[in-house]
């Protein structure tokens, strides 16, 4: 068995249960906590309170726009950047098509993925140096945060390093730099990526039943 | 009867002779056999197809980059020997390379020696535990990513530049080809984020880089190499000289970089000029950021937080940078006068109950 075998094959299925099991053990542990029972007369809708907050979180918050604006920015660069490569990239597709869903859609340009990488890297670098140069992200900070960034760095780099698909080790070191990303996701905040929706909409609900849009 | 069949038969090998001869004389052009190639005999081309010319200087021709004319939309596709390409090639894997290697070798013994010479250089009066602000959020960001797309684009470089004198006979051609490979991916990828870095830079920190009568007079004292005390503004003039170098480095290696991620714009002989000057203003960059990286970490104490928390010890600052100091720590007392003046008790809060 060759290294890419390896990881194209059990080192990936044990990746991807880990990842599956793991992110749906995290998120119904968090939905059987529910909610307090609130015996009060509600003001307003909380479905609409919290489809609101989490529409409303997404967007620069007047007042706060220019203080935001970095974050926002670099936040929106790396995020689109890393979702555009999870989805469009022609080899990702081909993965997906032979190896998971059997569907496909039109991929990227190389062009077209070169220009998103390199937002979506210029995203995560400015989001990492912003955590260790300003004095309140670096307190709040911990190896976790770290370890996260850097595994998404590598899991991207390793990927764009293996973009001519010619070379057998660089795809098989970027399978296996996803599987670690994959494995660590569940027990990481890296599972912000699902429990966004799930913490602000339970706050807007929250506030939503009351009458008051956070 | 005899003498008939003999006669048939010696006109059949005839036959068959002749037309052997015809067939060898249609293949090769040439009524005599034994003839010699057309072309090492009289240097002429078999068949006059080129008219008169001489062949050797049809070659030379090429060889001295005469271009011909080519369909394709790639004009210098017609060049068929680019001649400039061996002078390129020697210069790159022999000068280059070697004063290259030298230079970096020589800036590592050079920064090793300072250290063990001068040590590190501690703050004479102690920490203060009073800090002023010495580089602003925006400010330590911009660094920190020309920083880190500086490294990566330093270390792929090497590997491209030198791996295959240094790792190949370590890890063999298959394990040097998977490098220069990632490497070559991660150099063009970053490259573009690196220009991006610098002309923020550029922009960011031009106010505090202009040279004036101080900085002279910081240099003609030693500047870093003294011992002694030595006036200097926020930035003094090594710091200066390093930033000008980082922005012309800079953008020197942003078009040459340009013009060897987009080859096809720039003509061949420009492109073999543009990749020995990225080299060079390359190797120049990282021979003096092994310096700026010791001073701004093991070689000065207190230097470091500047760039991590945006805040330096006041003594480190009255010790290094005391013009700069004195007028912030000013700045800082004028700013506390003013507040007291306004009627701020410190501790209290403005406008609540107690006042």
């Amino acid at each position: 068995m060759t290294f890419l075998e390896l990881t194209e094959g059990p080192l990936w299925y044990v990746a991807a249960t880990v990842f599956v099991v793991g992110a749906a053990w995290r998120l119904l542990g968090i939905l059987r906590f529910g909610r307090k029972p609130d015996l009060s007369v509600p003001r307003a809708s909380a479905a609409g309170g919290a489809i609101g907050a989490v529409i409303r979180h997404s967007l620069p918050r007047h007042g706060f726009a220019e203080r935001t604006a970095y974050h926002i920015i670099a936040g929106y660069m790396f995020h689109l950047g890393l979702f555009a490569l999870l989805l469009f990239a022609a080899p990702h597709i081909t993965f997906i098509h032979d190896r998971l869903l059997g569907v496909s859609w039109p991929a990227l340009p190389r062009w077209g993925f070169i220009v998103v990488a390199e937002v979506a890297f210029a995203g995560l670098i400015m989001l990492w140096v912003r955590r260790i140069c300003d004095p309140v992200m670096r307190q709040i900070s911990d190896a976790d945060d770290h370890a996260g960034t850097w595994l998404t760095f590598l899991a991207m780099l390793t990927g764009c390093l293996a973009l001519q698909e010619g070379n057998d080790v660089l795809r098989g070191i970027h399978m296996l730099t996803v599987e670690v990303w994959m494995v660590y996701f569940p027990f990481s905040r890296l599972m912000h990526a699902f429990t966004f929706v799930l913490s602000r909409g339970y706050m807007g609900a929250t506030y939503g039943r009351r009458g008051i849009a956070p | 009867m005899i003498l008939s069949r003999l006669w048939r038969g010696l006109a059949g090998l005839a036959l068959v002779l002749v037309v052997a001869w015809a067939a060898a004389a249609a293949w090769t052009g040439a009524l005599d056999l034994d003839h010699g190639a057309w072309a090492q005999n009289q240097g002429t081309v078999p068949g006059n197809v080129h008219g008169t010319s001489n062949d050797a200087d049809f070659w030379r021709q090429i060889r001295r980059g005469m271009p011909g004319k080519v369909s394709i939309p790639n004009p210098q596709a017609g060049v068929l020997v680019q001649s400039q390409g061996d002078n390129w090639r020697a210069i790159r894997n022999g000068p280059v390379l070697f004063y290259g290697g030298i230079l970096l070798l020589a800036s590592l013994a050079a920064i090793a020696l300072f250290f063990l010479i001068r040590g590190r250089i501690r703050i004479e009066g102690g920490r203060s535990g009073r800090t002023i602000p010495r580089f602003s959020l925006t400010e330590r960001i911009i660094h920190w990513f020309v920083a880190c797309t500086f490294i990566l684009l330093g270390i792929t470089g090497l590997f491209l530049l030198f791996g295959k004198h240094l790792l190949v006979p370590i890890i063999g051609k298959a394990a040097f080809g998977v490098i220069a490979n990632a490497s070559l991916q991660c150099h063009n990828l970053f490259g573009p984020l690196f220009i991006v870095g610098i002309v923020a830079m550029f922009l960011v920190y031009l106010r505090d880089n202009g040279f004036n009568m101080v900085d002279v007079r910081w240099a003609l004292k030693g500047g870093v190499l003294n011992s002694g005390h030595t006036s200097s503004e926020k930035n003094n003039a090594g710091e200066k000289i390093w930033f000008w170098m980082a922005v012309l480095g800079g953008l020197s290696l942003s078009v040459s970089g340009l013009m060897m991620e987009f080859p096809w714009w720039p003509t061949l002989e420009l492109l073999q000029w543009a990749n020995i000057a990225h080299v060079v203003v390359a190797l120049g960059l990282i021979a003096v950021a092994f310096g700026h990286i010791y001073i701004g970490t093991l070689g000065v104490e207190g230097a470091l937080e500047g760039m991590t928390k945006g805040e330096v010890d006041v003594n480190w600052g009255l010790e290094h940078h005391d013009l700069w100091a004195e007028e912030v720590l000013a700045e800082i007392e004028a700013s506390r006068t003013k507040r007291r003046s306004d009627g701020y008790v410190p501790g209290v809060q403005q406008g609540s109950p107690a006042e």
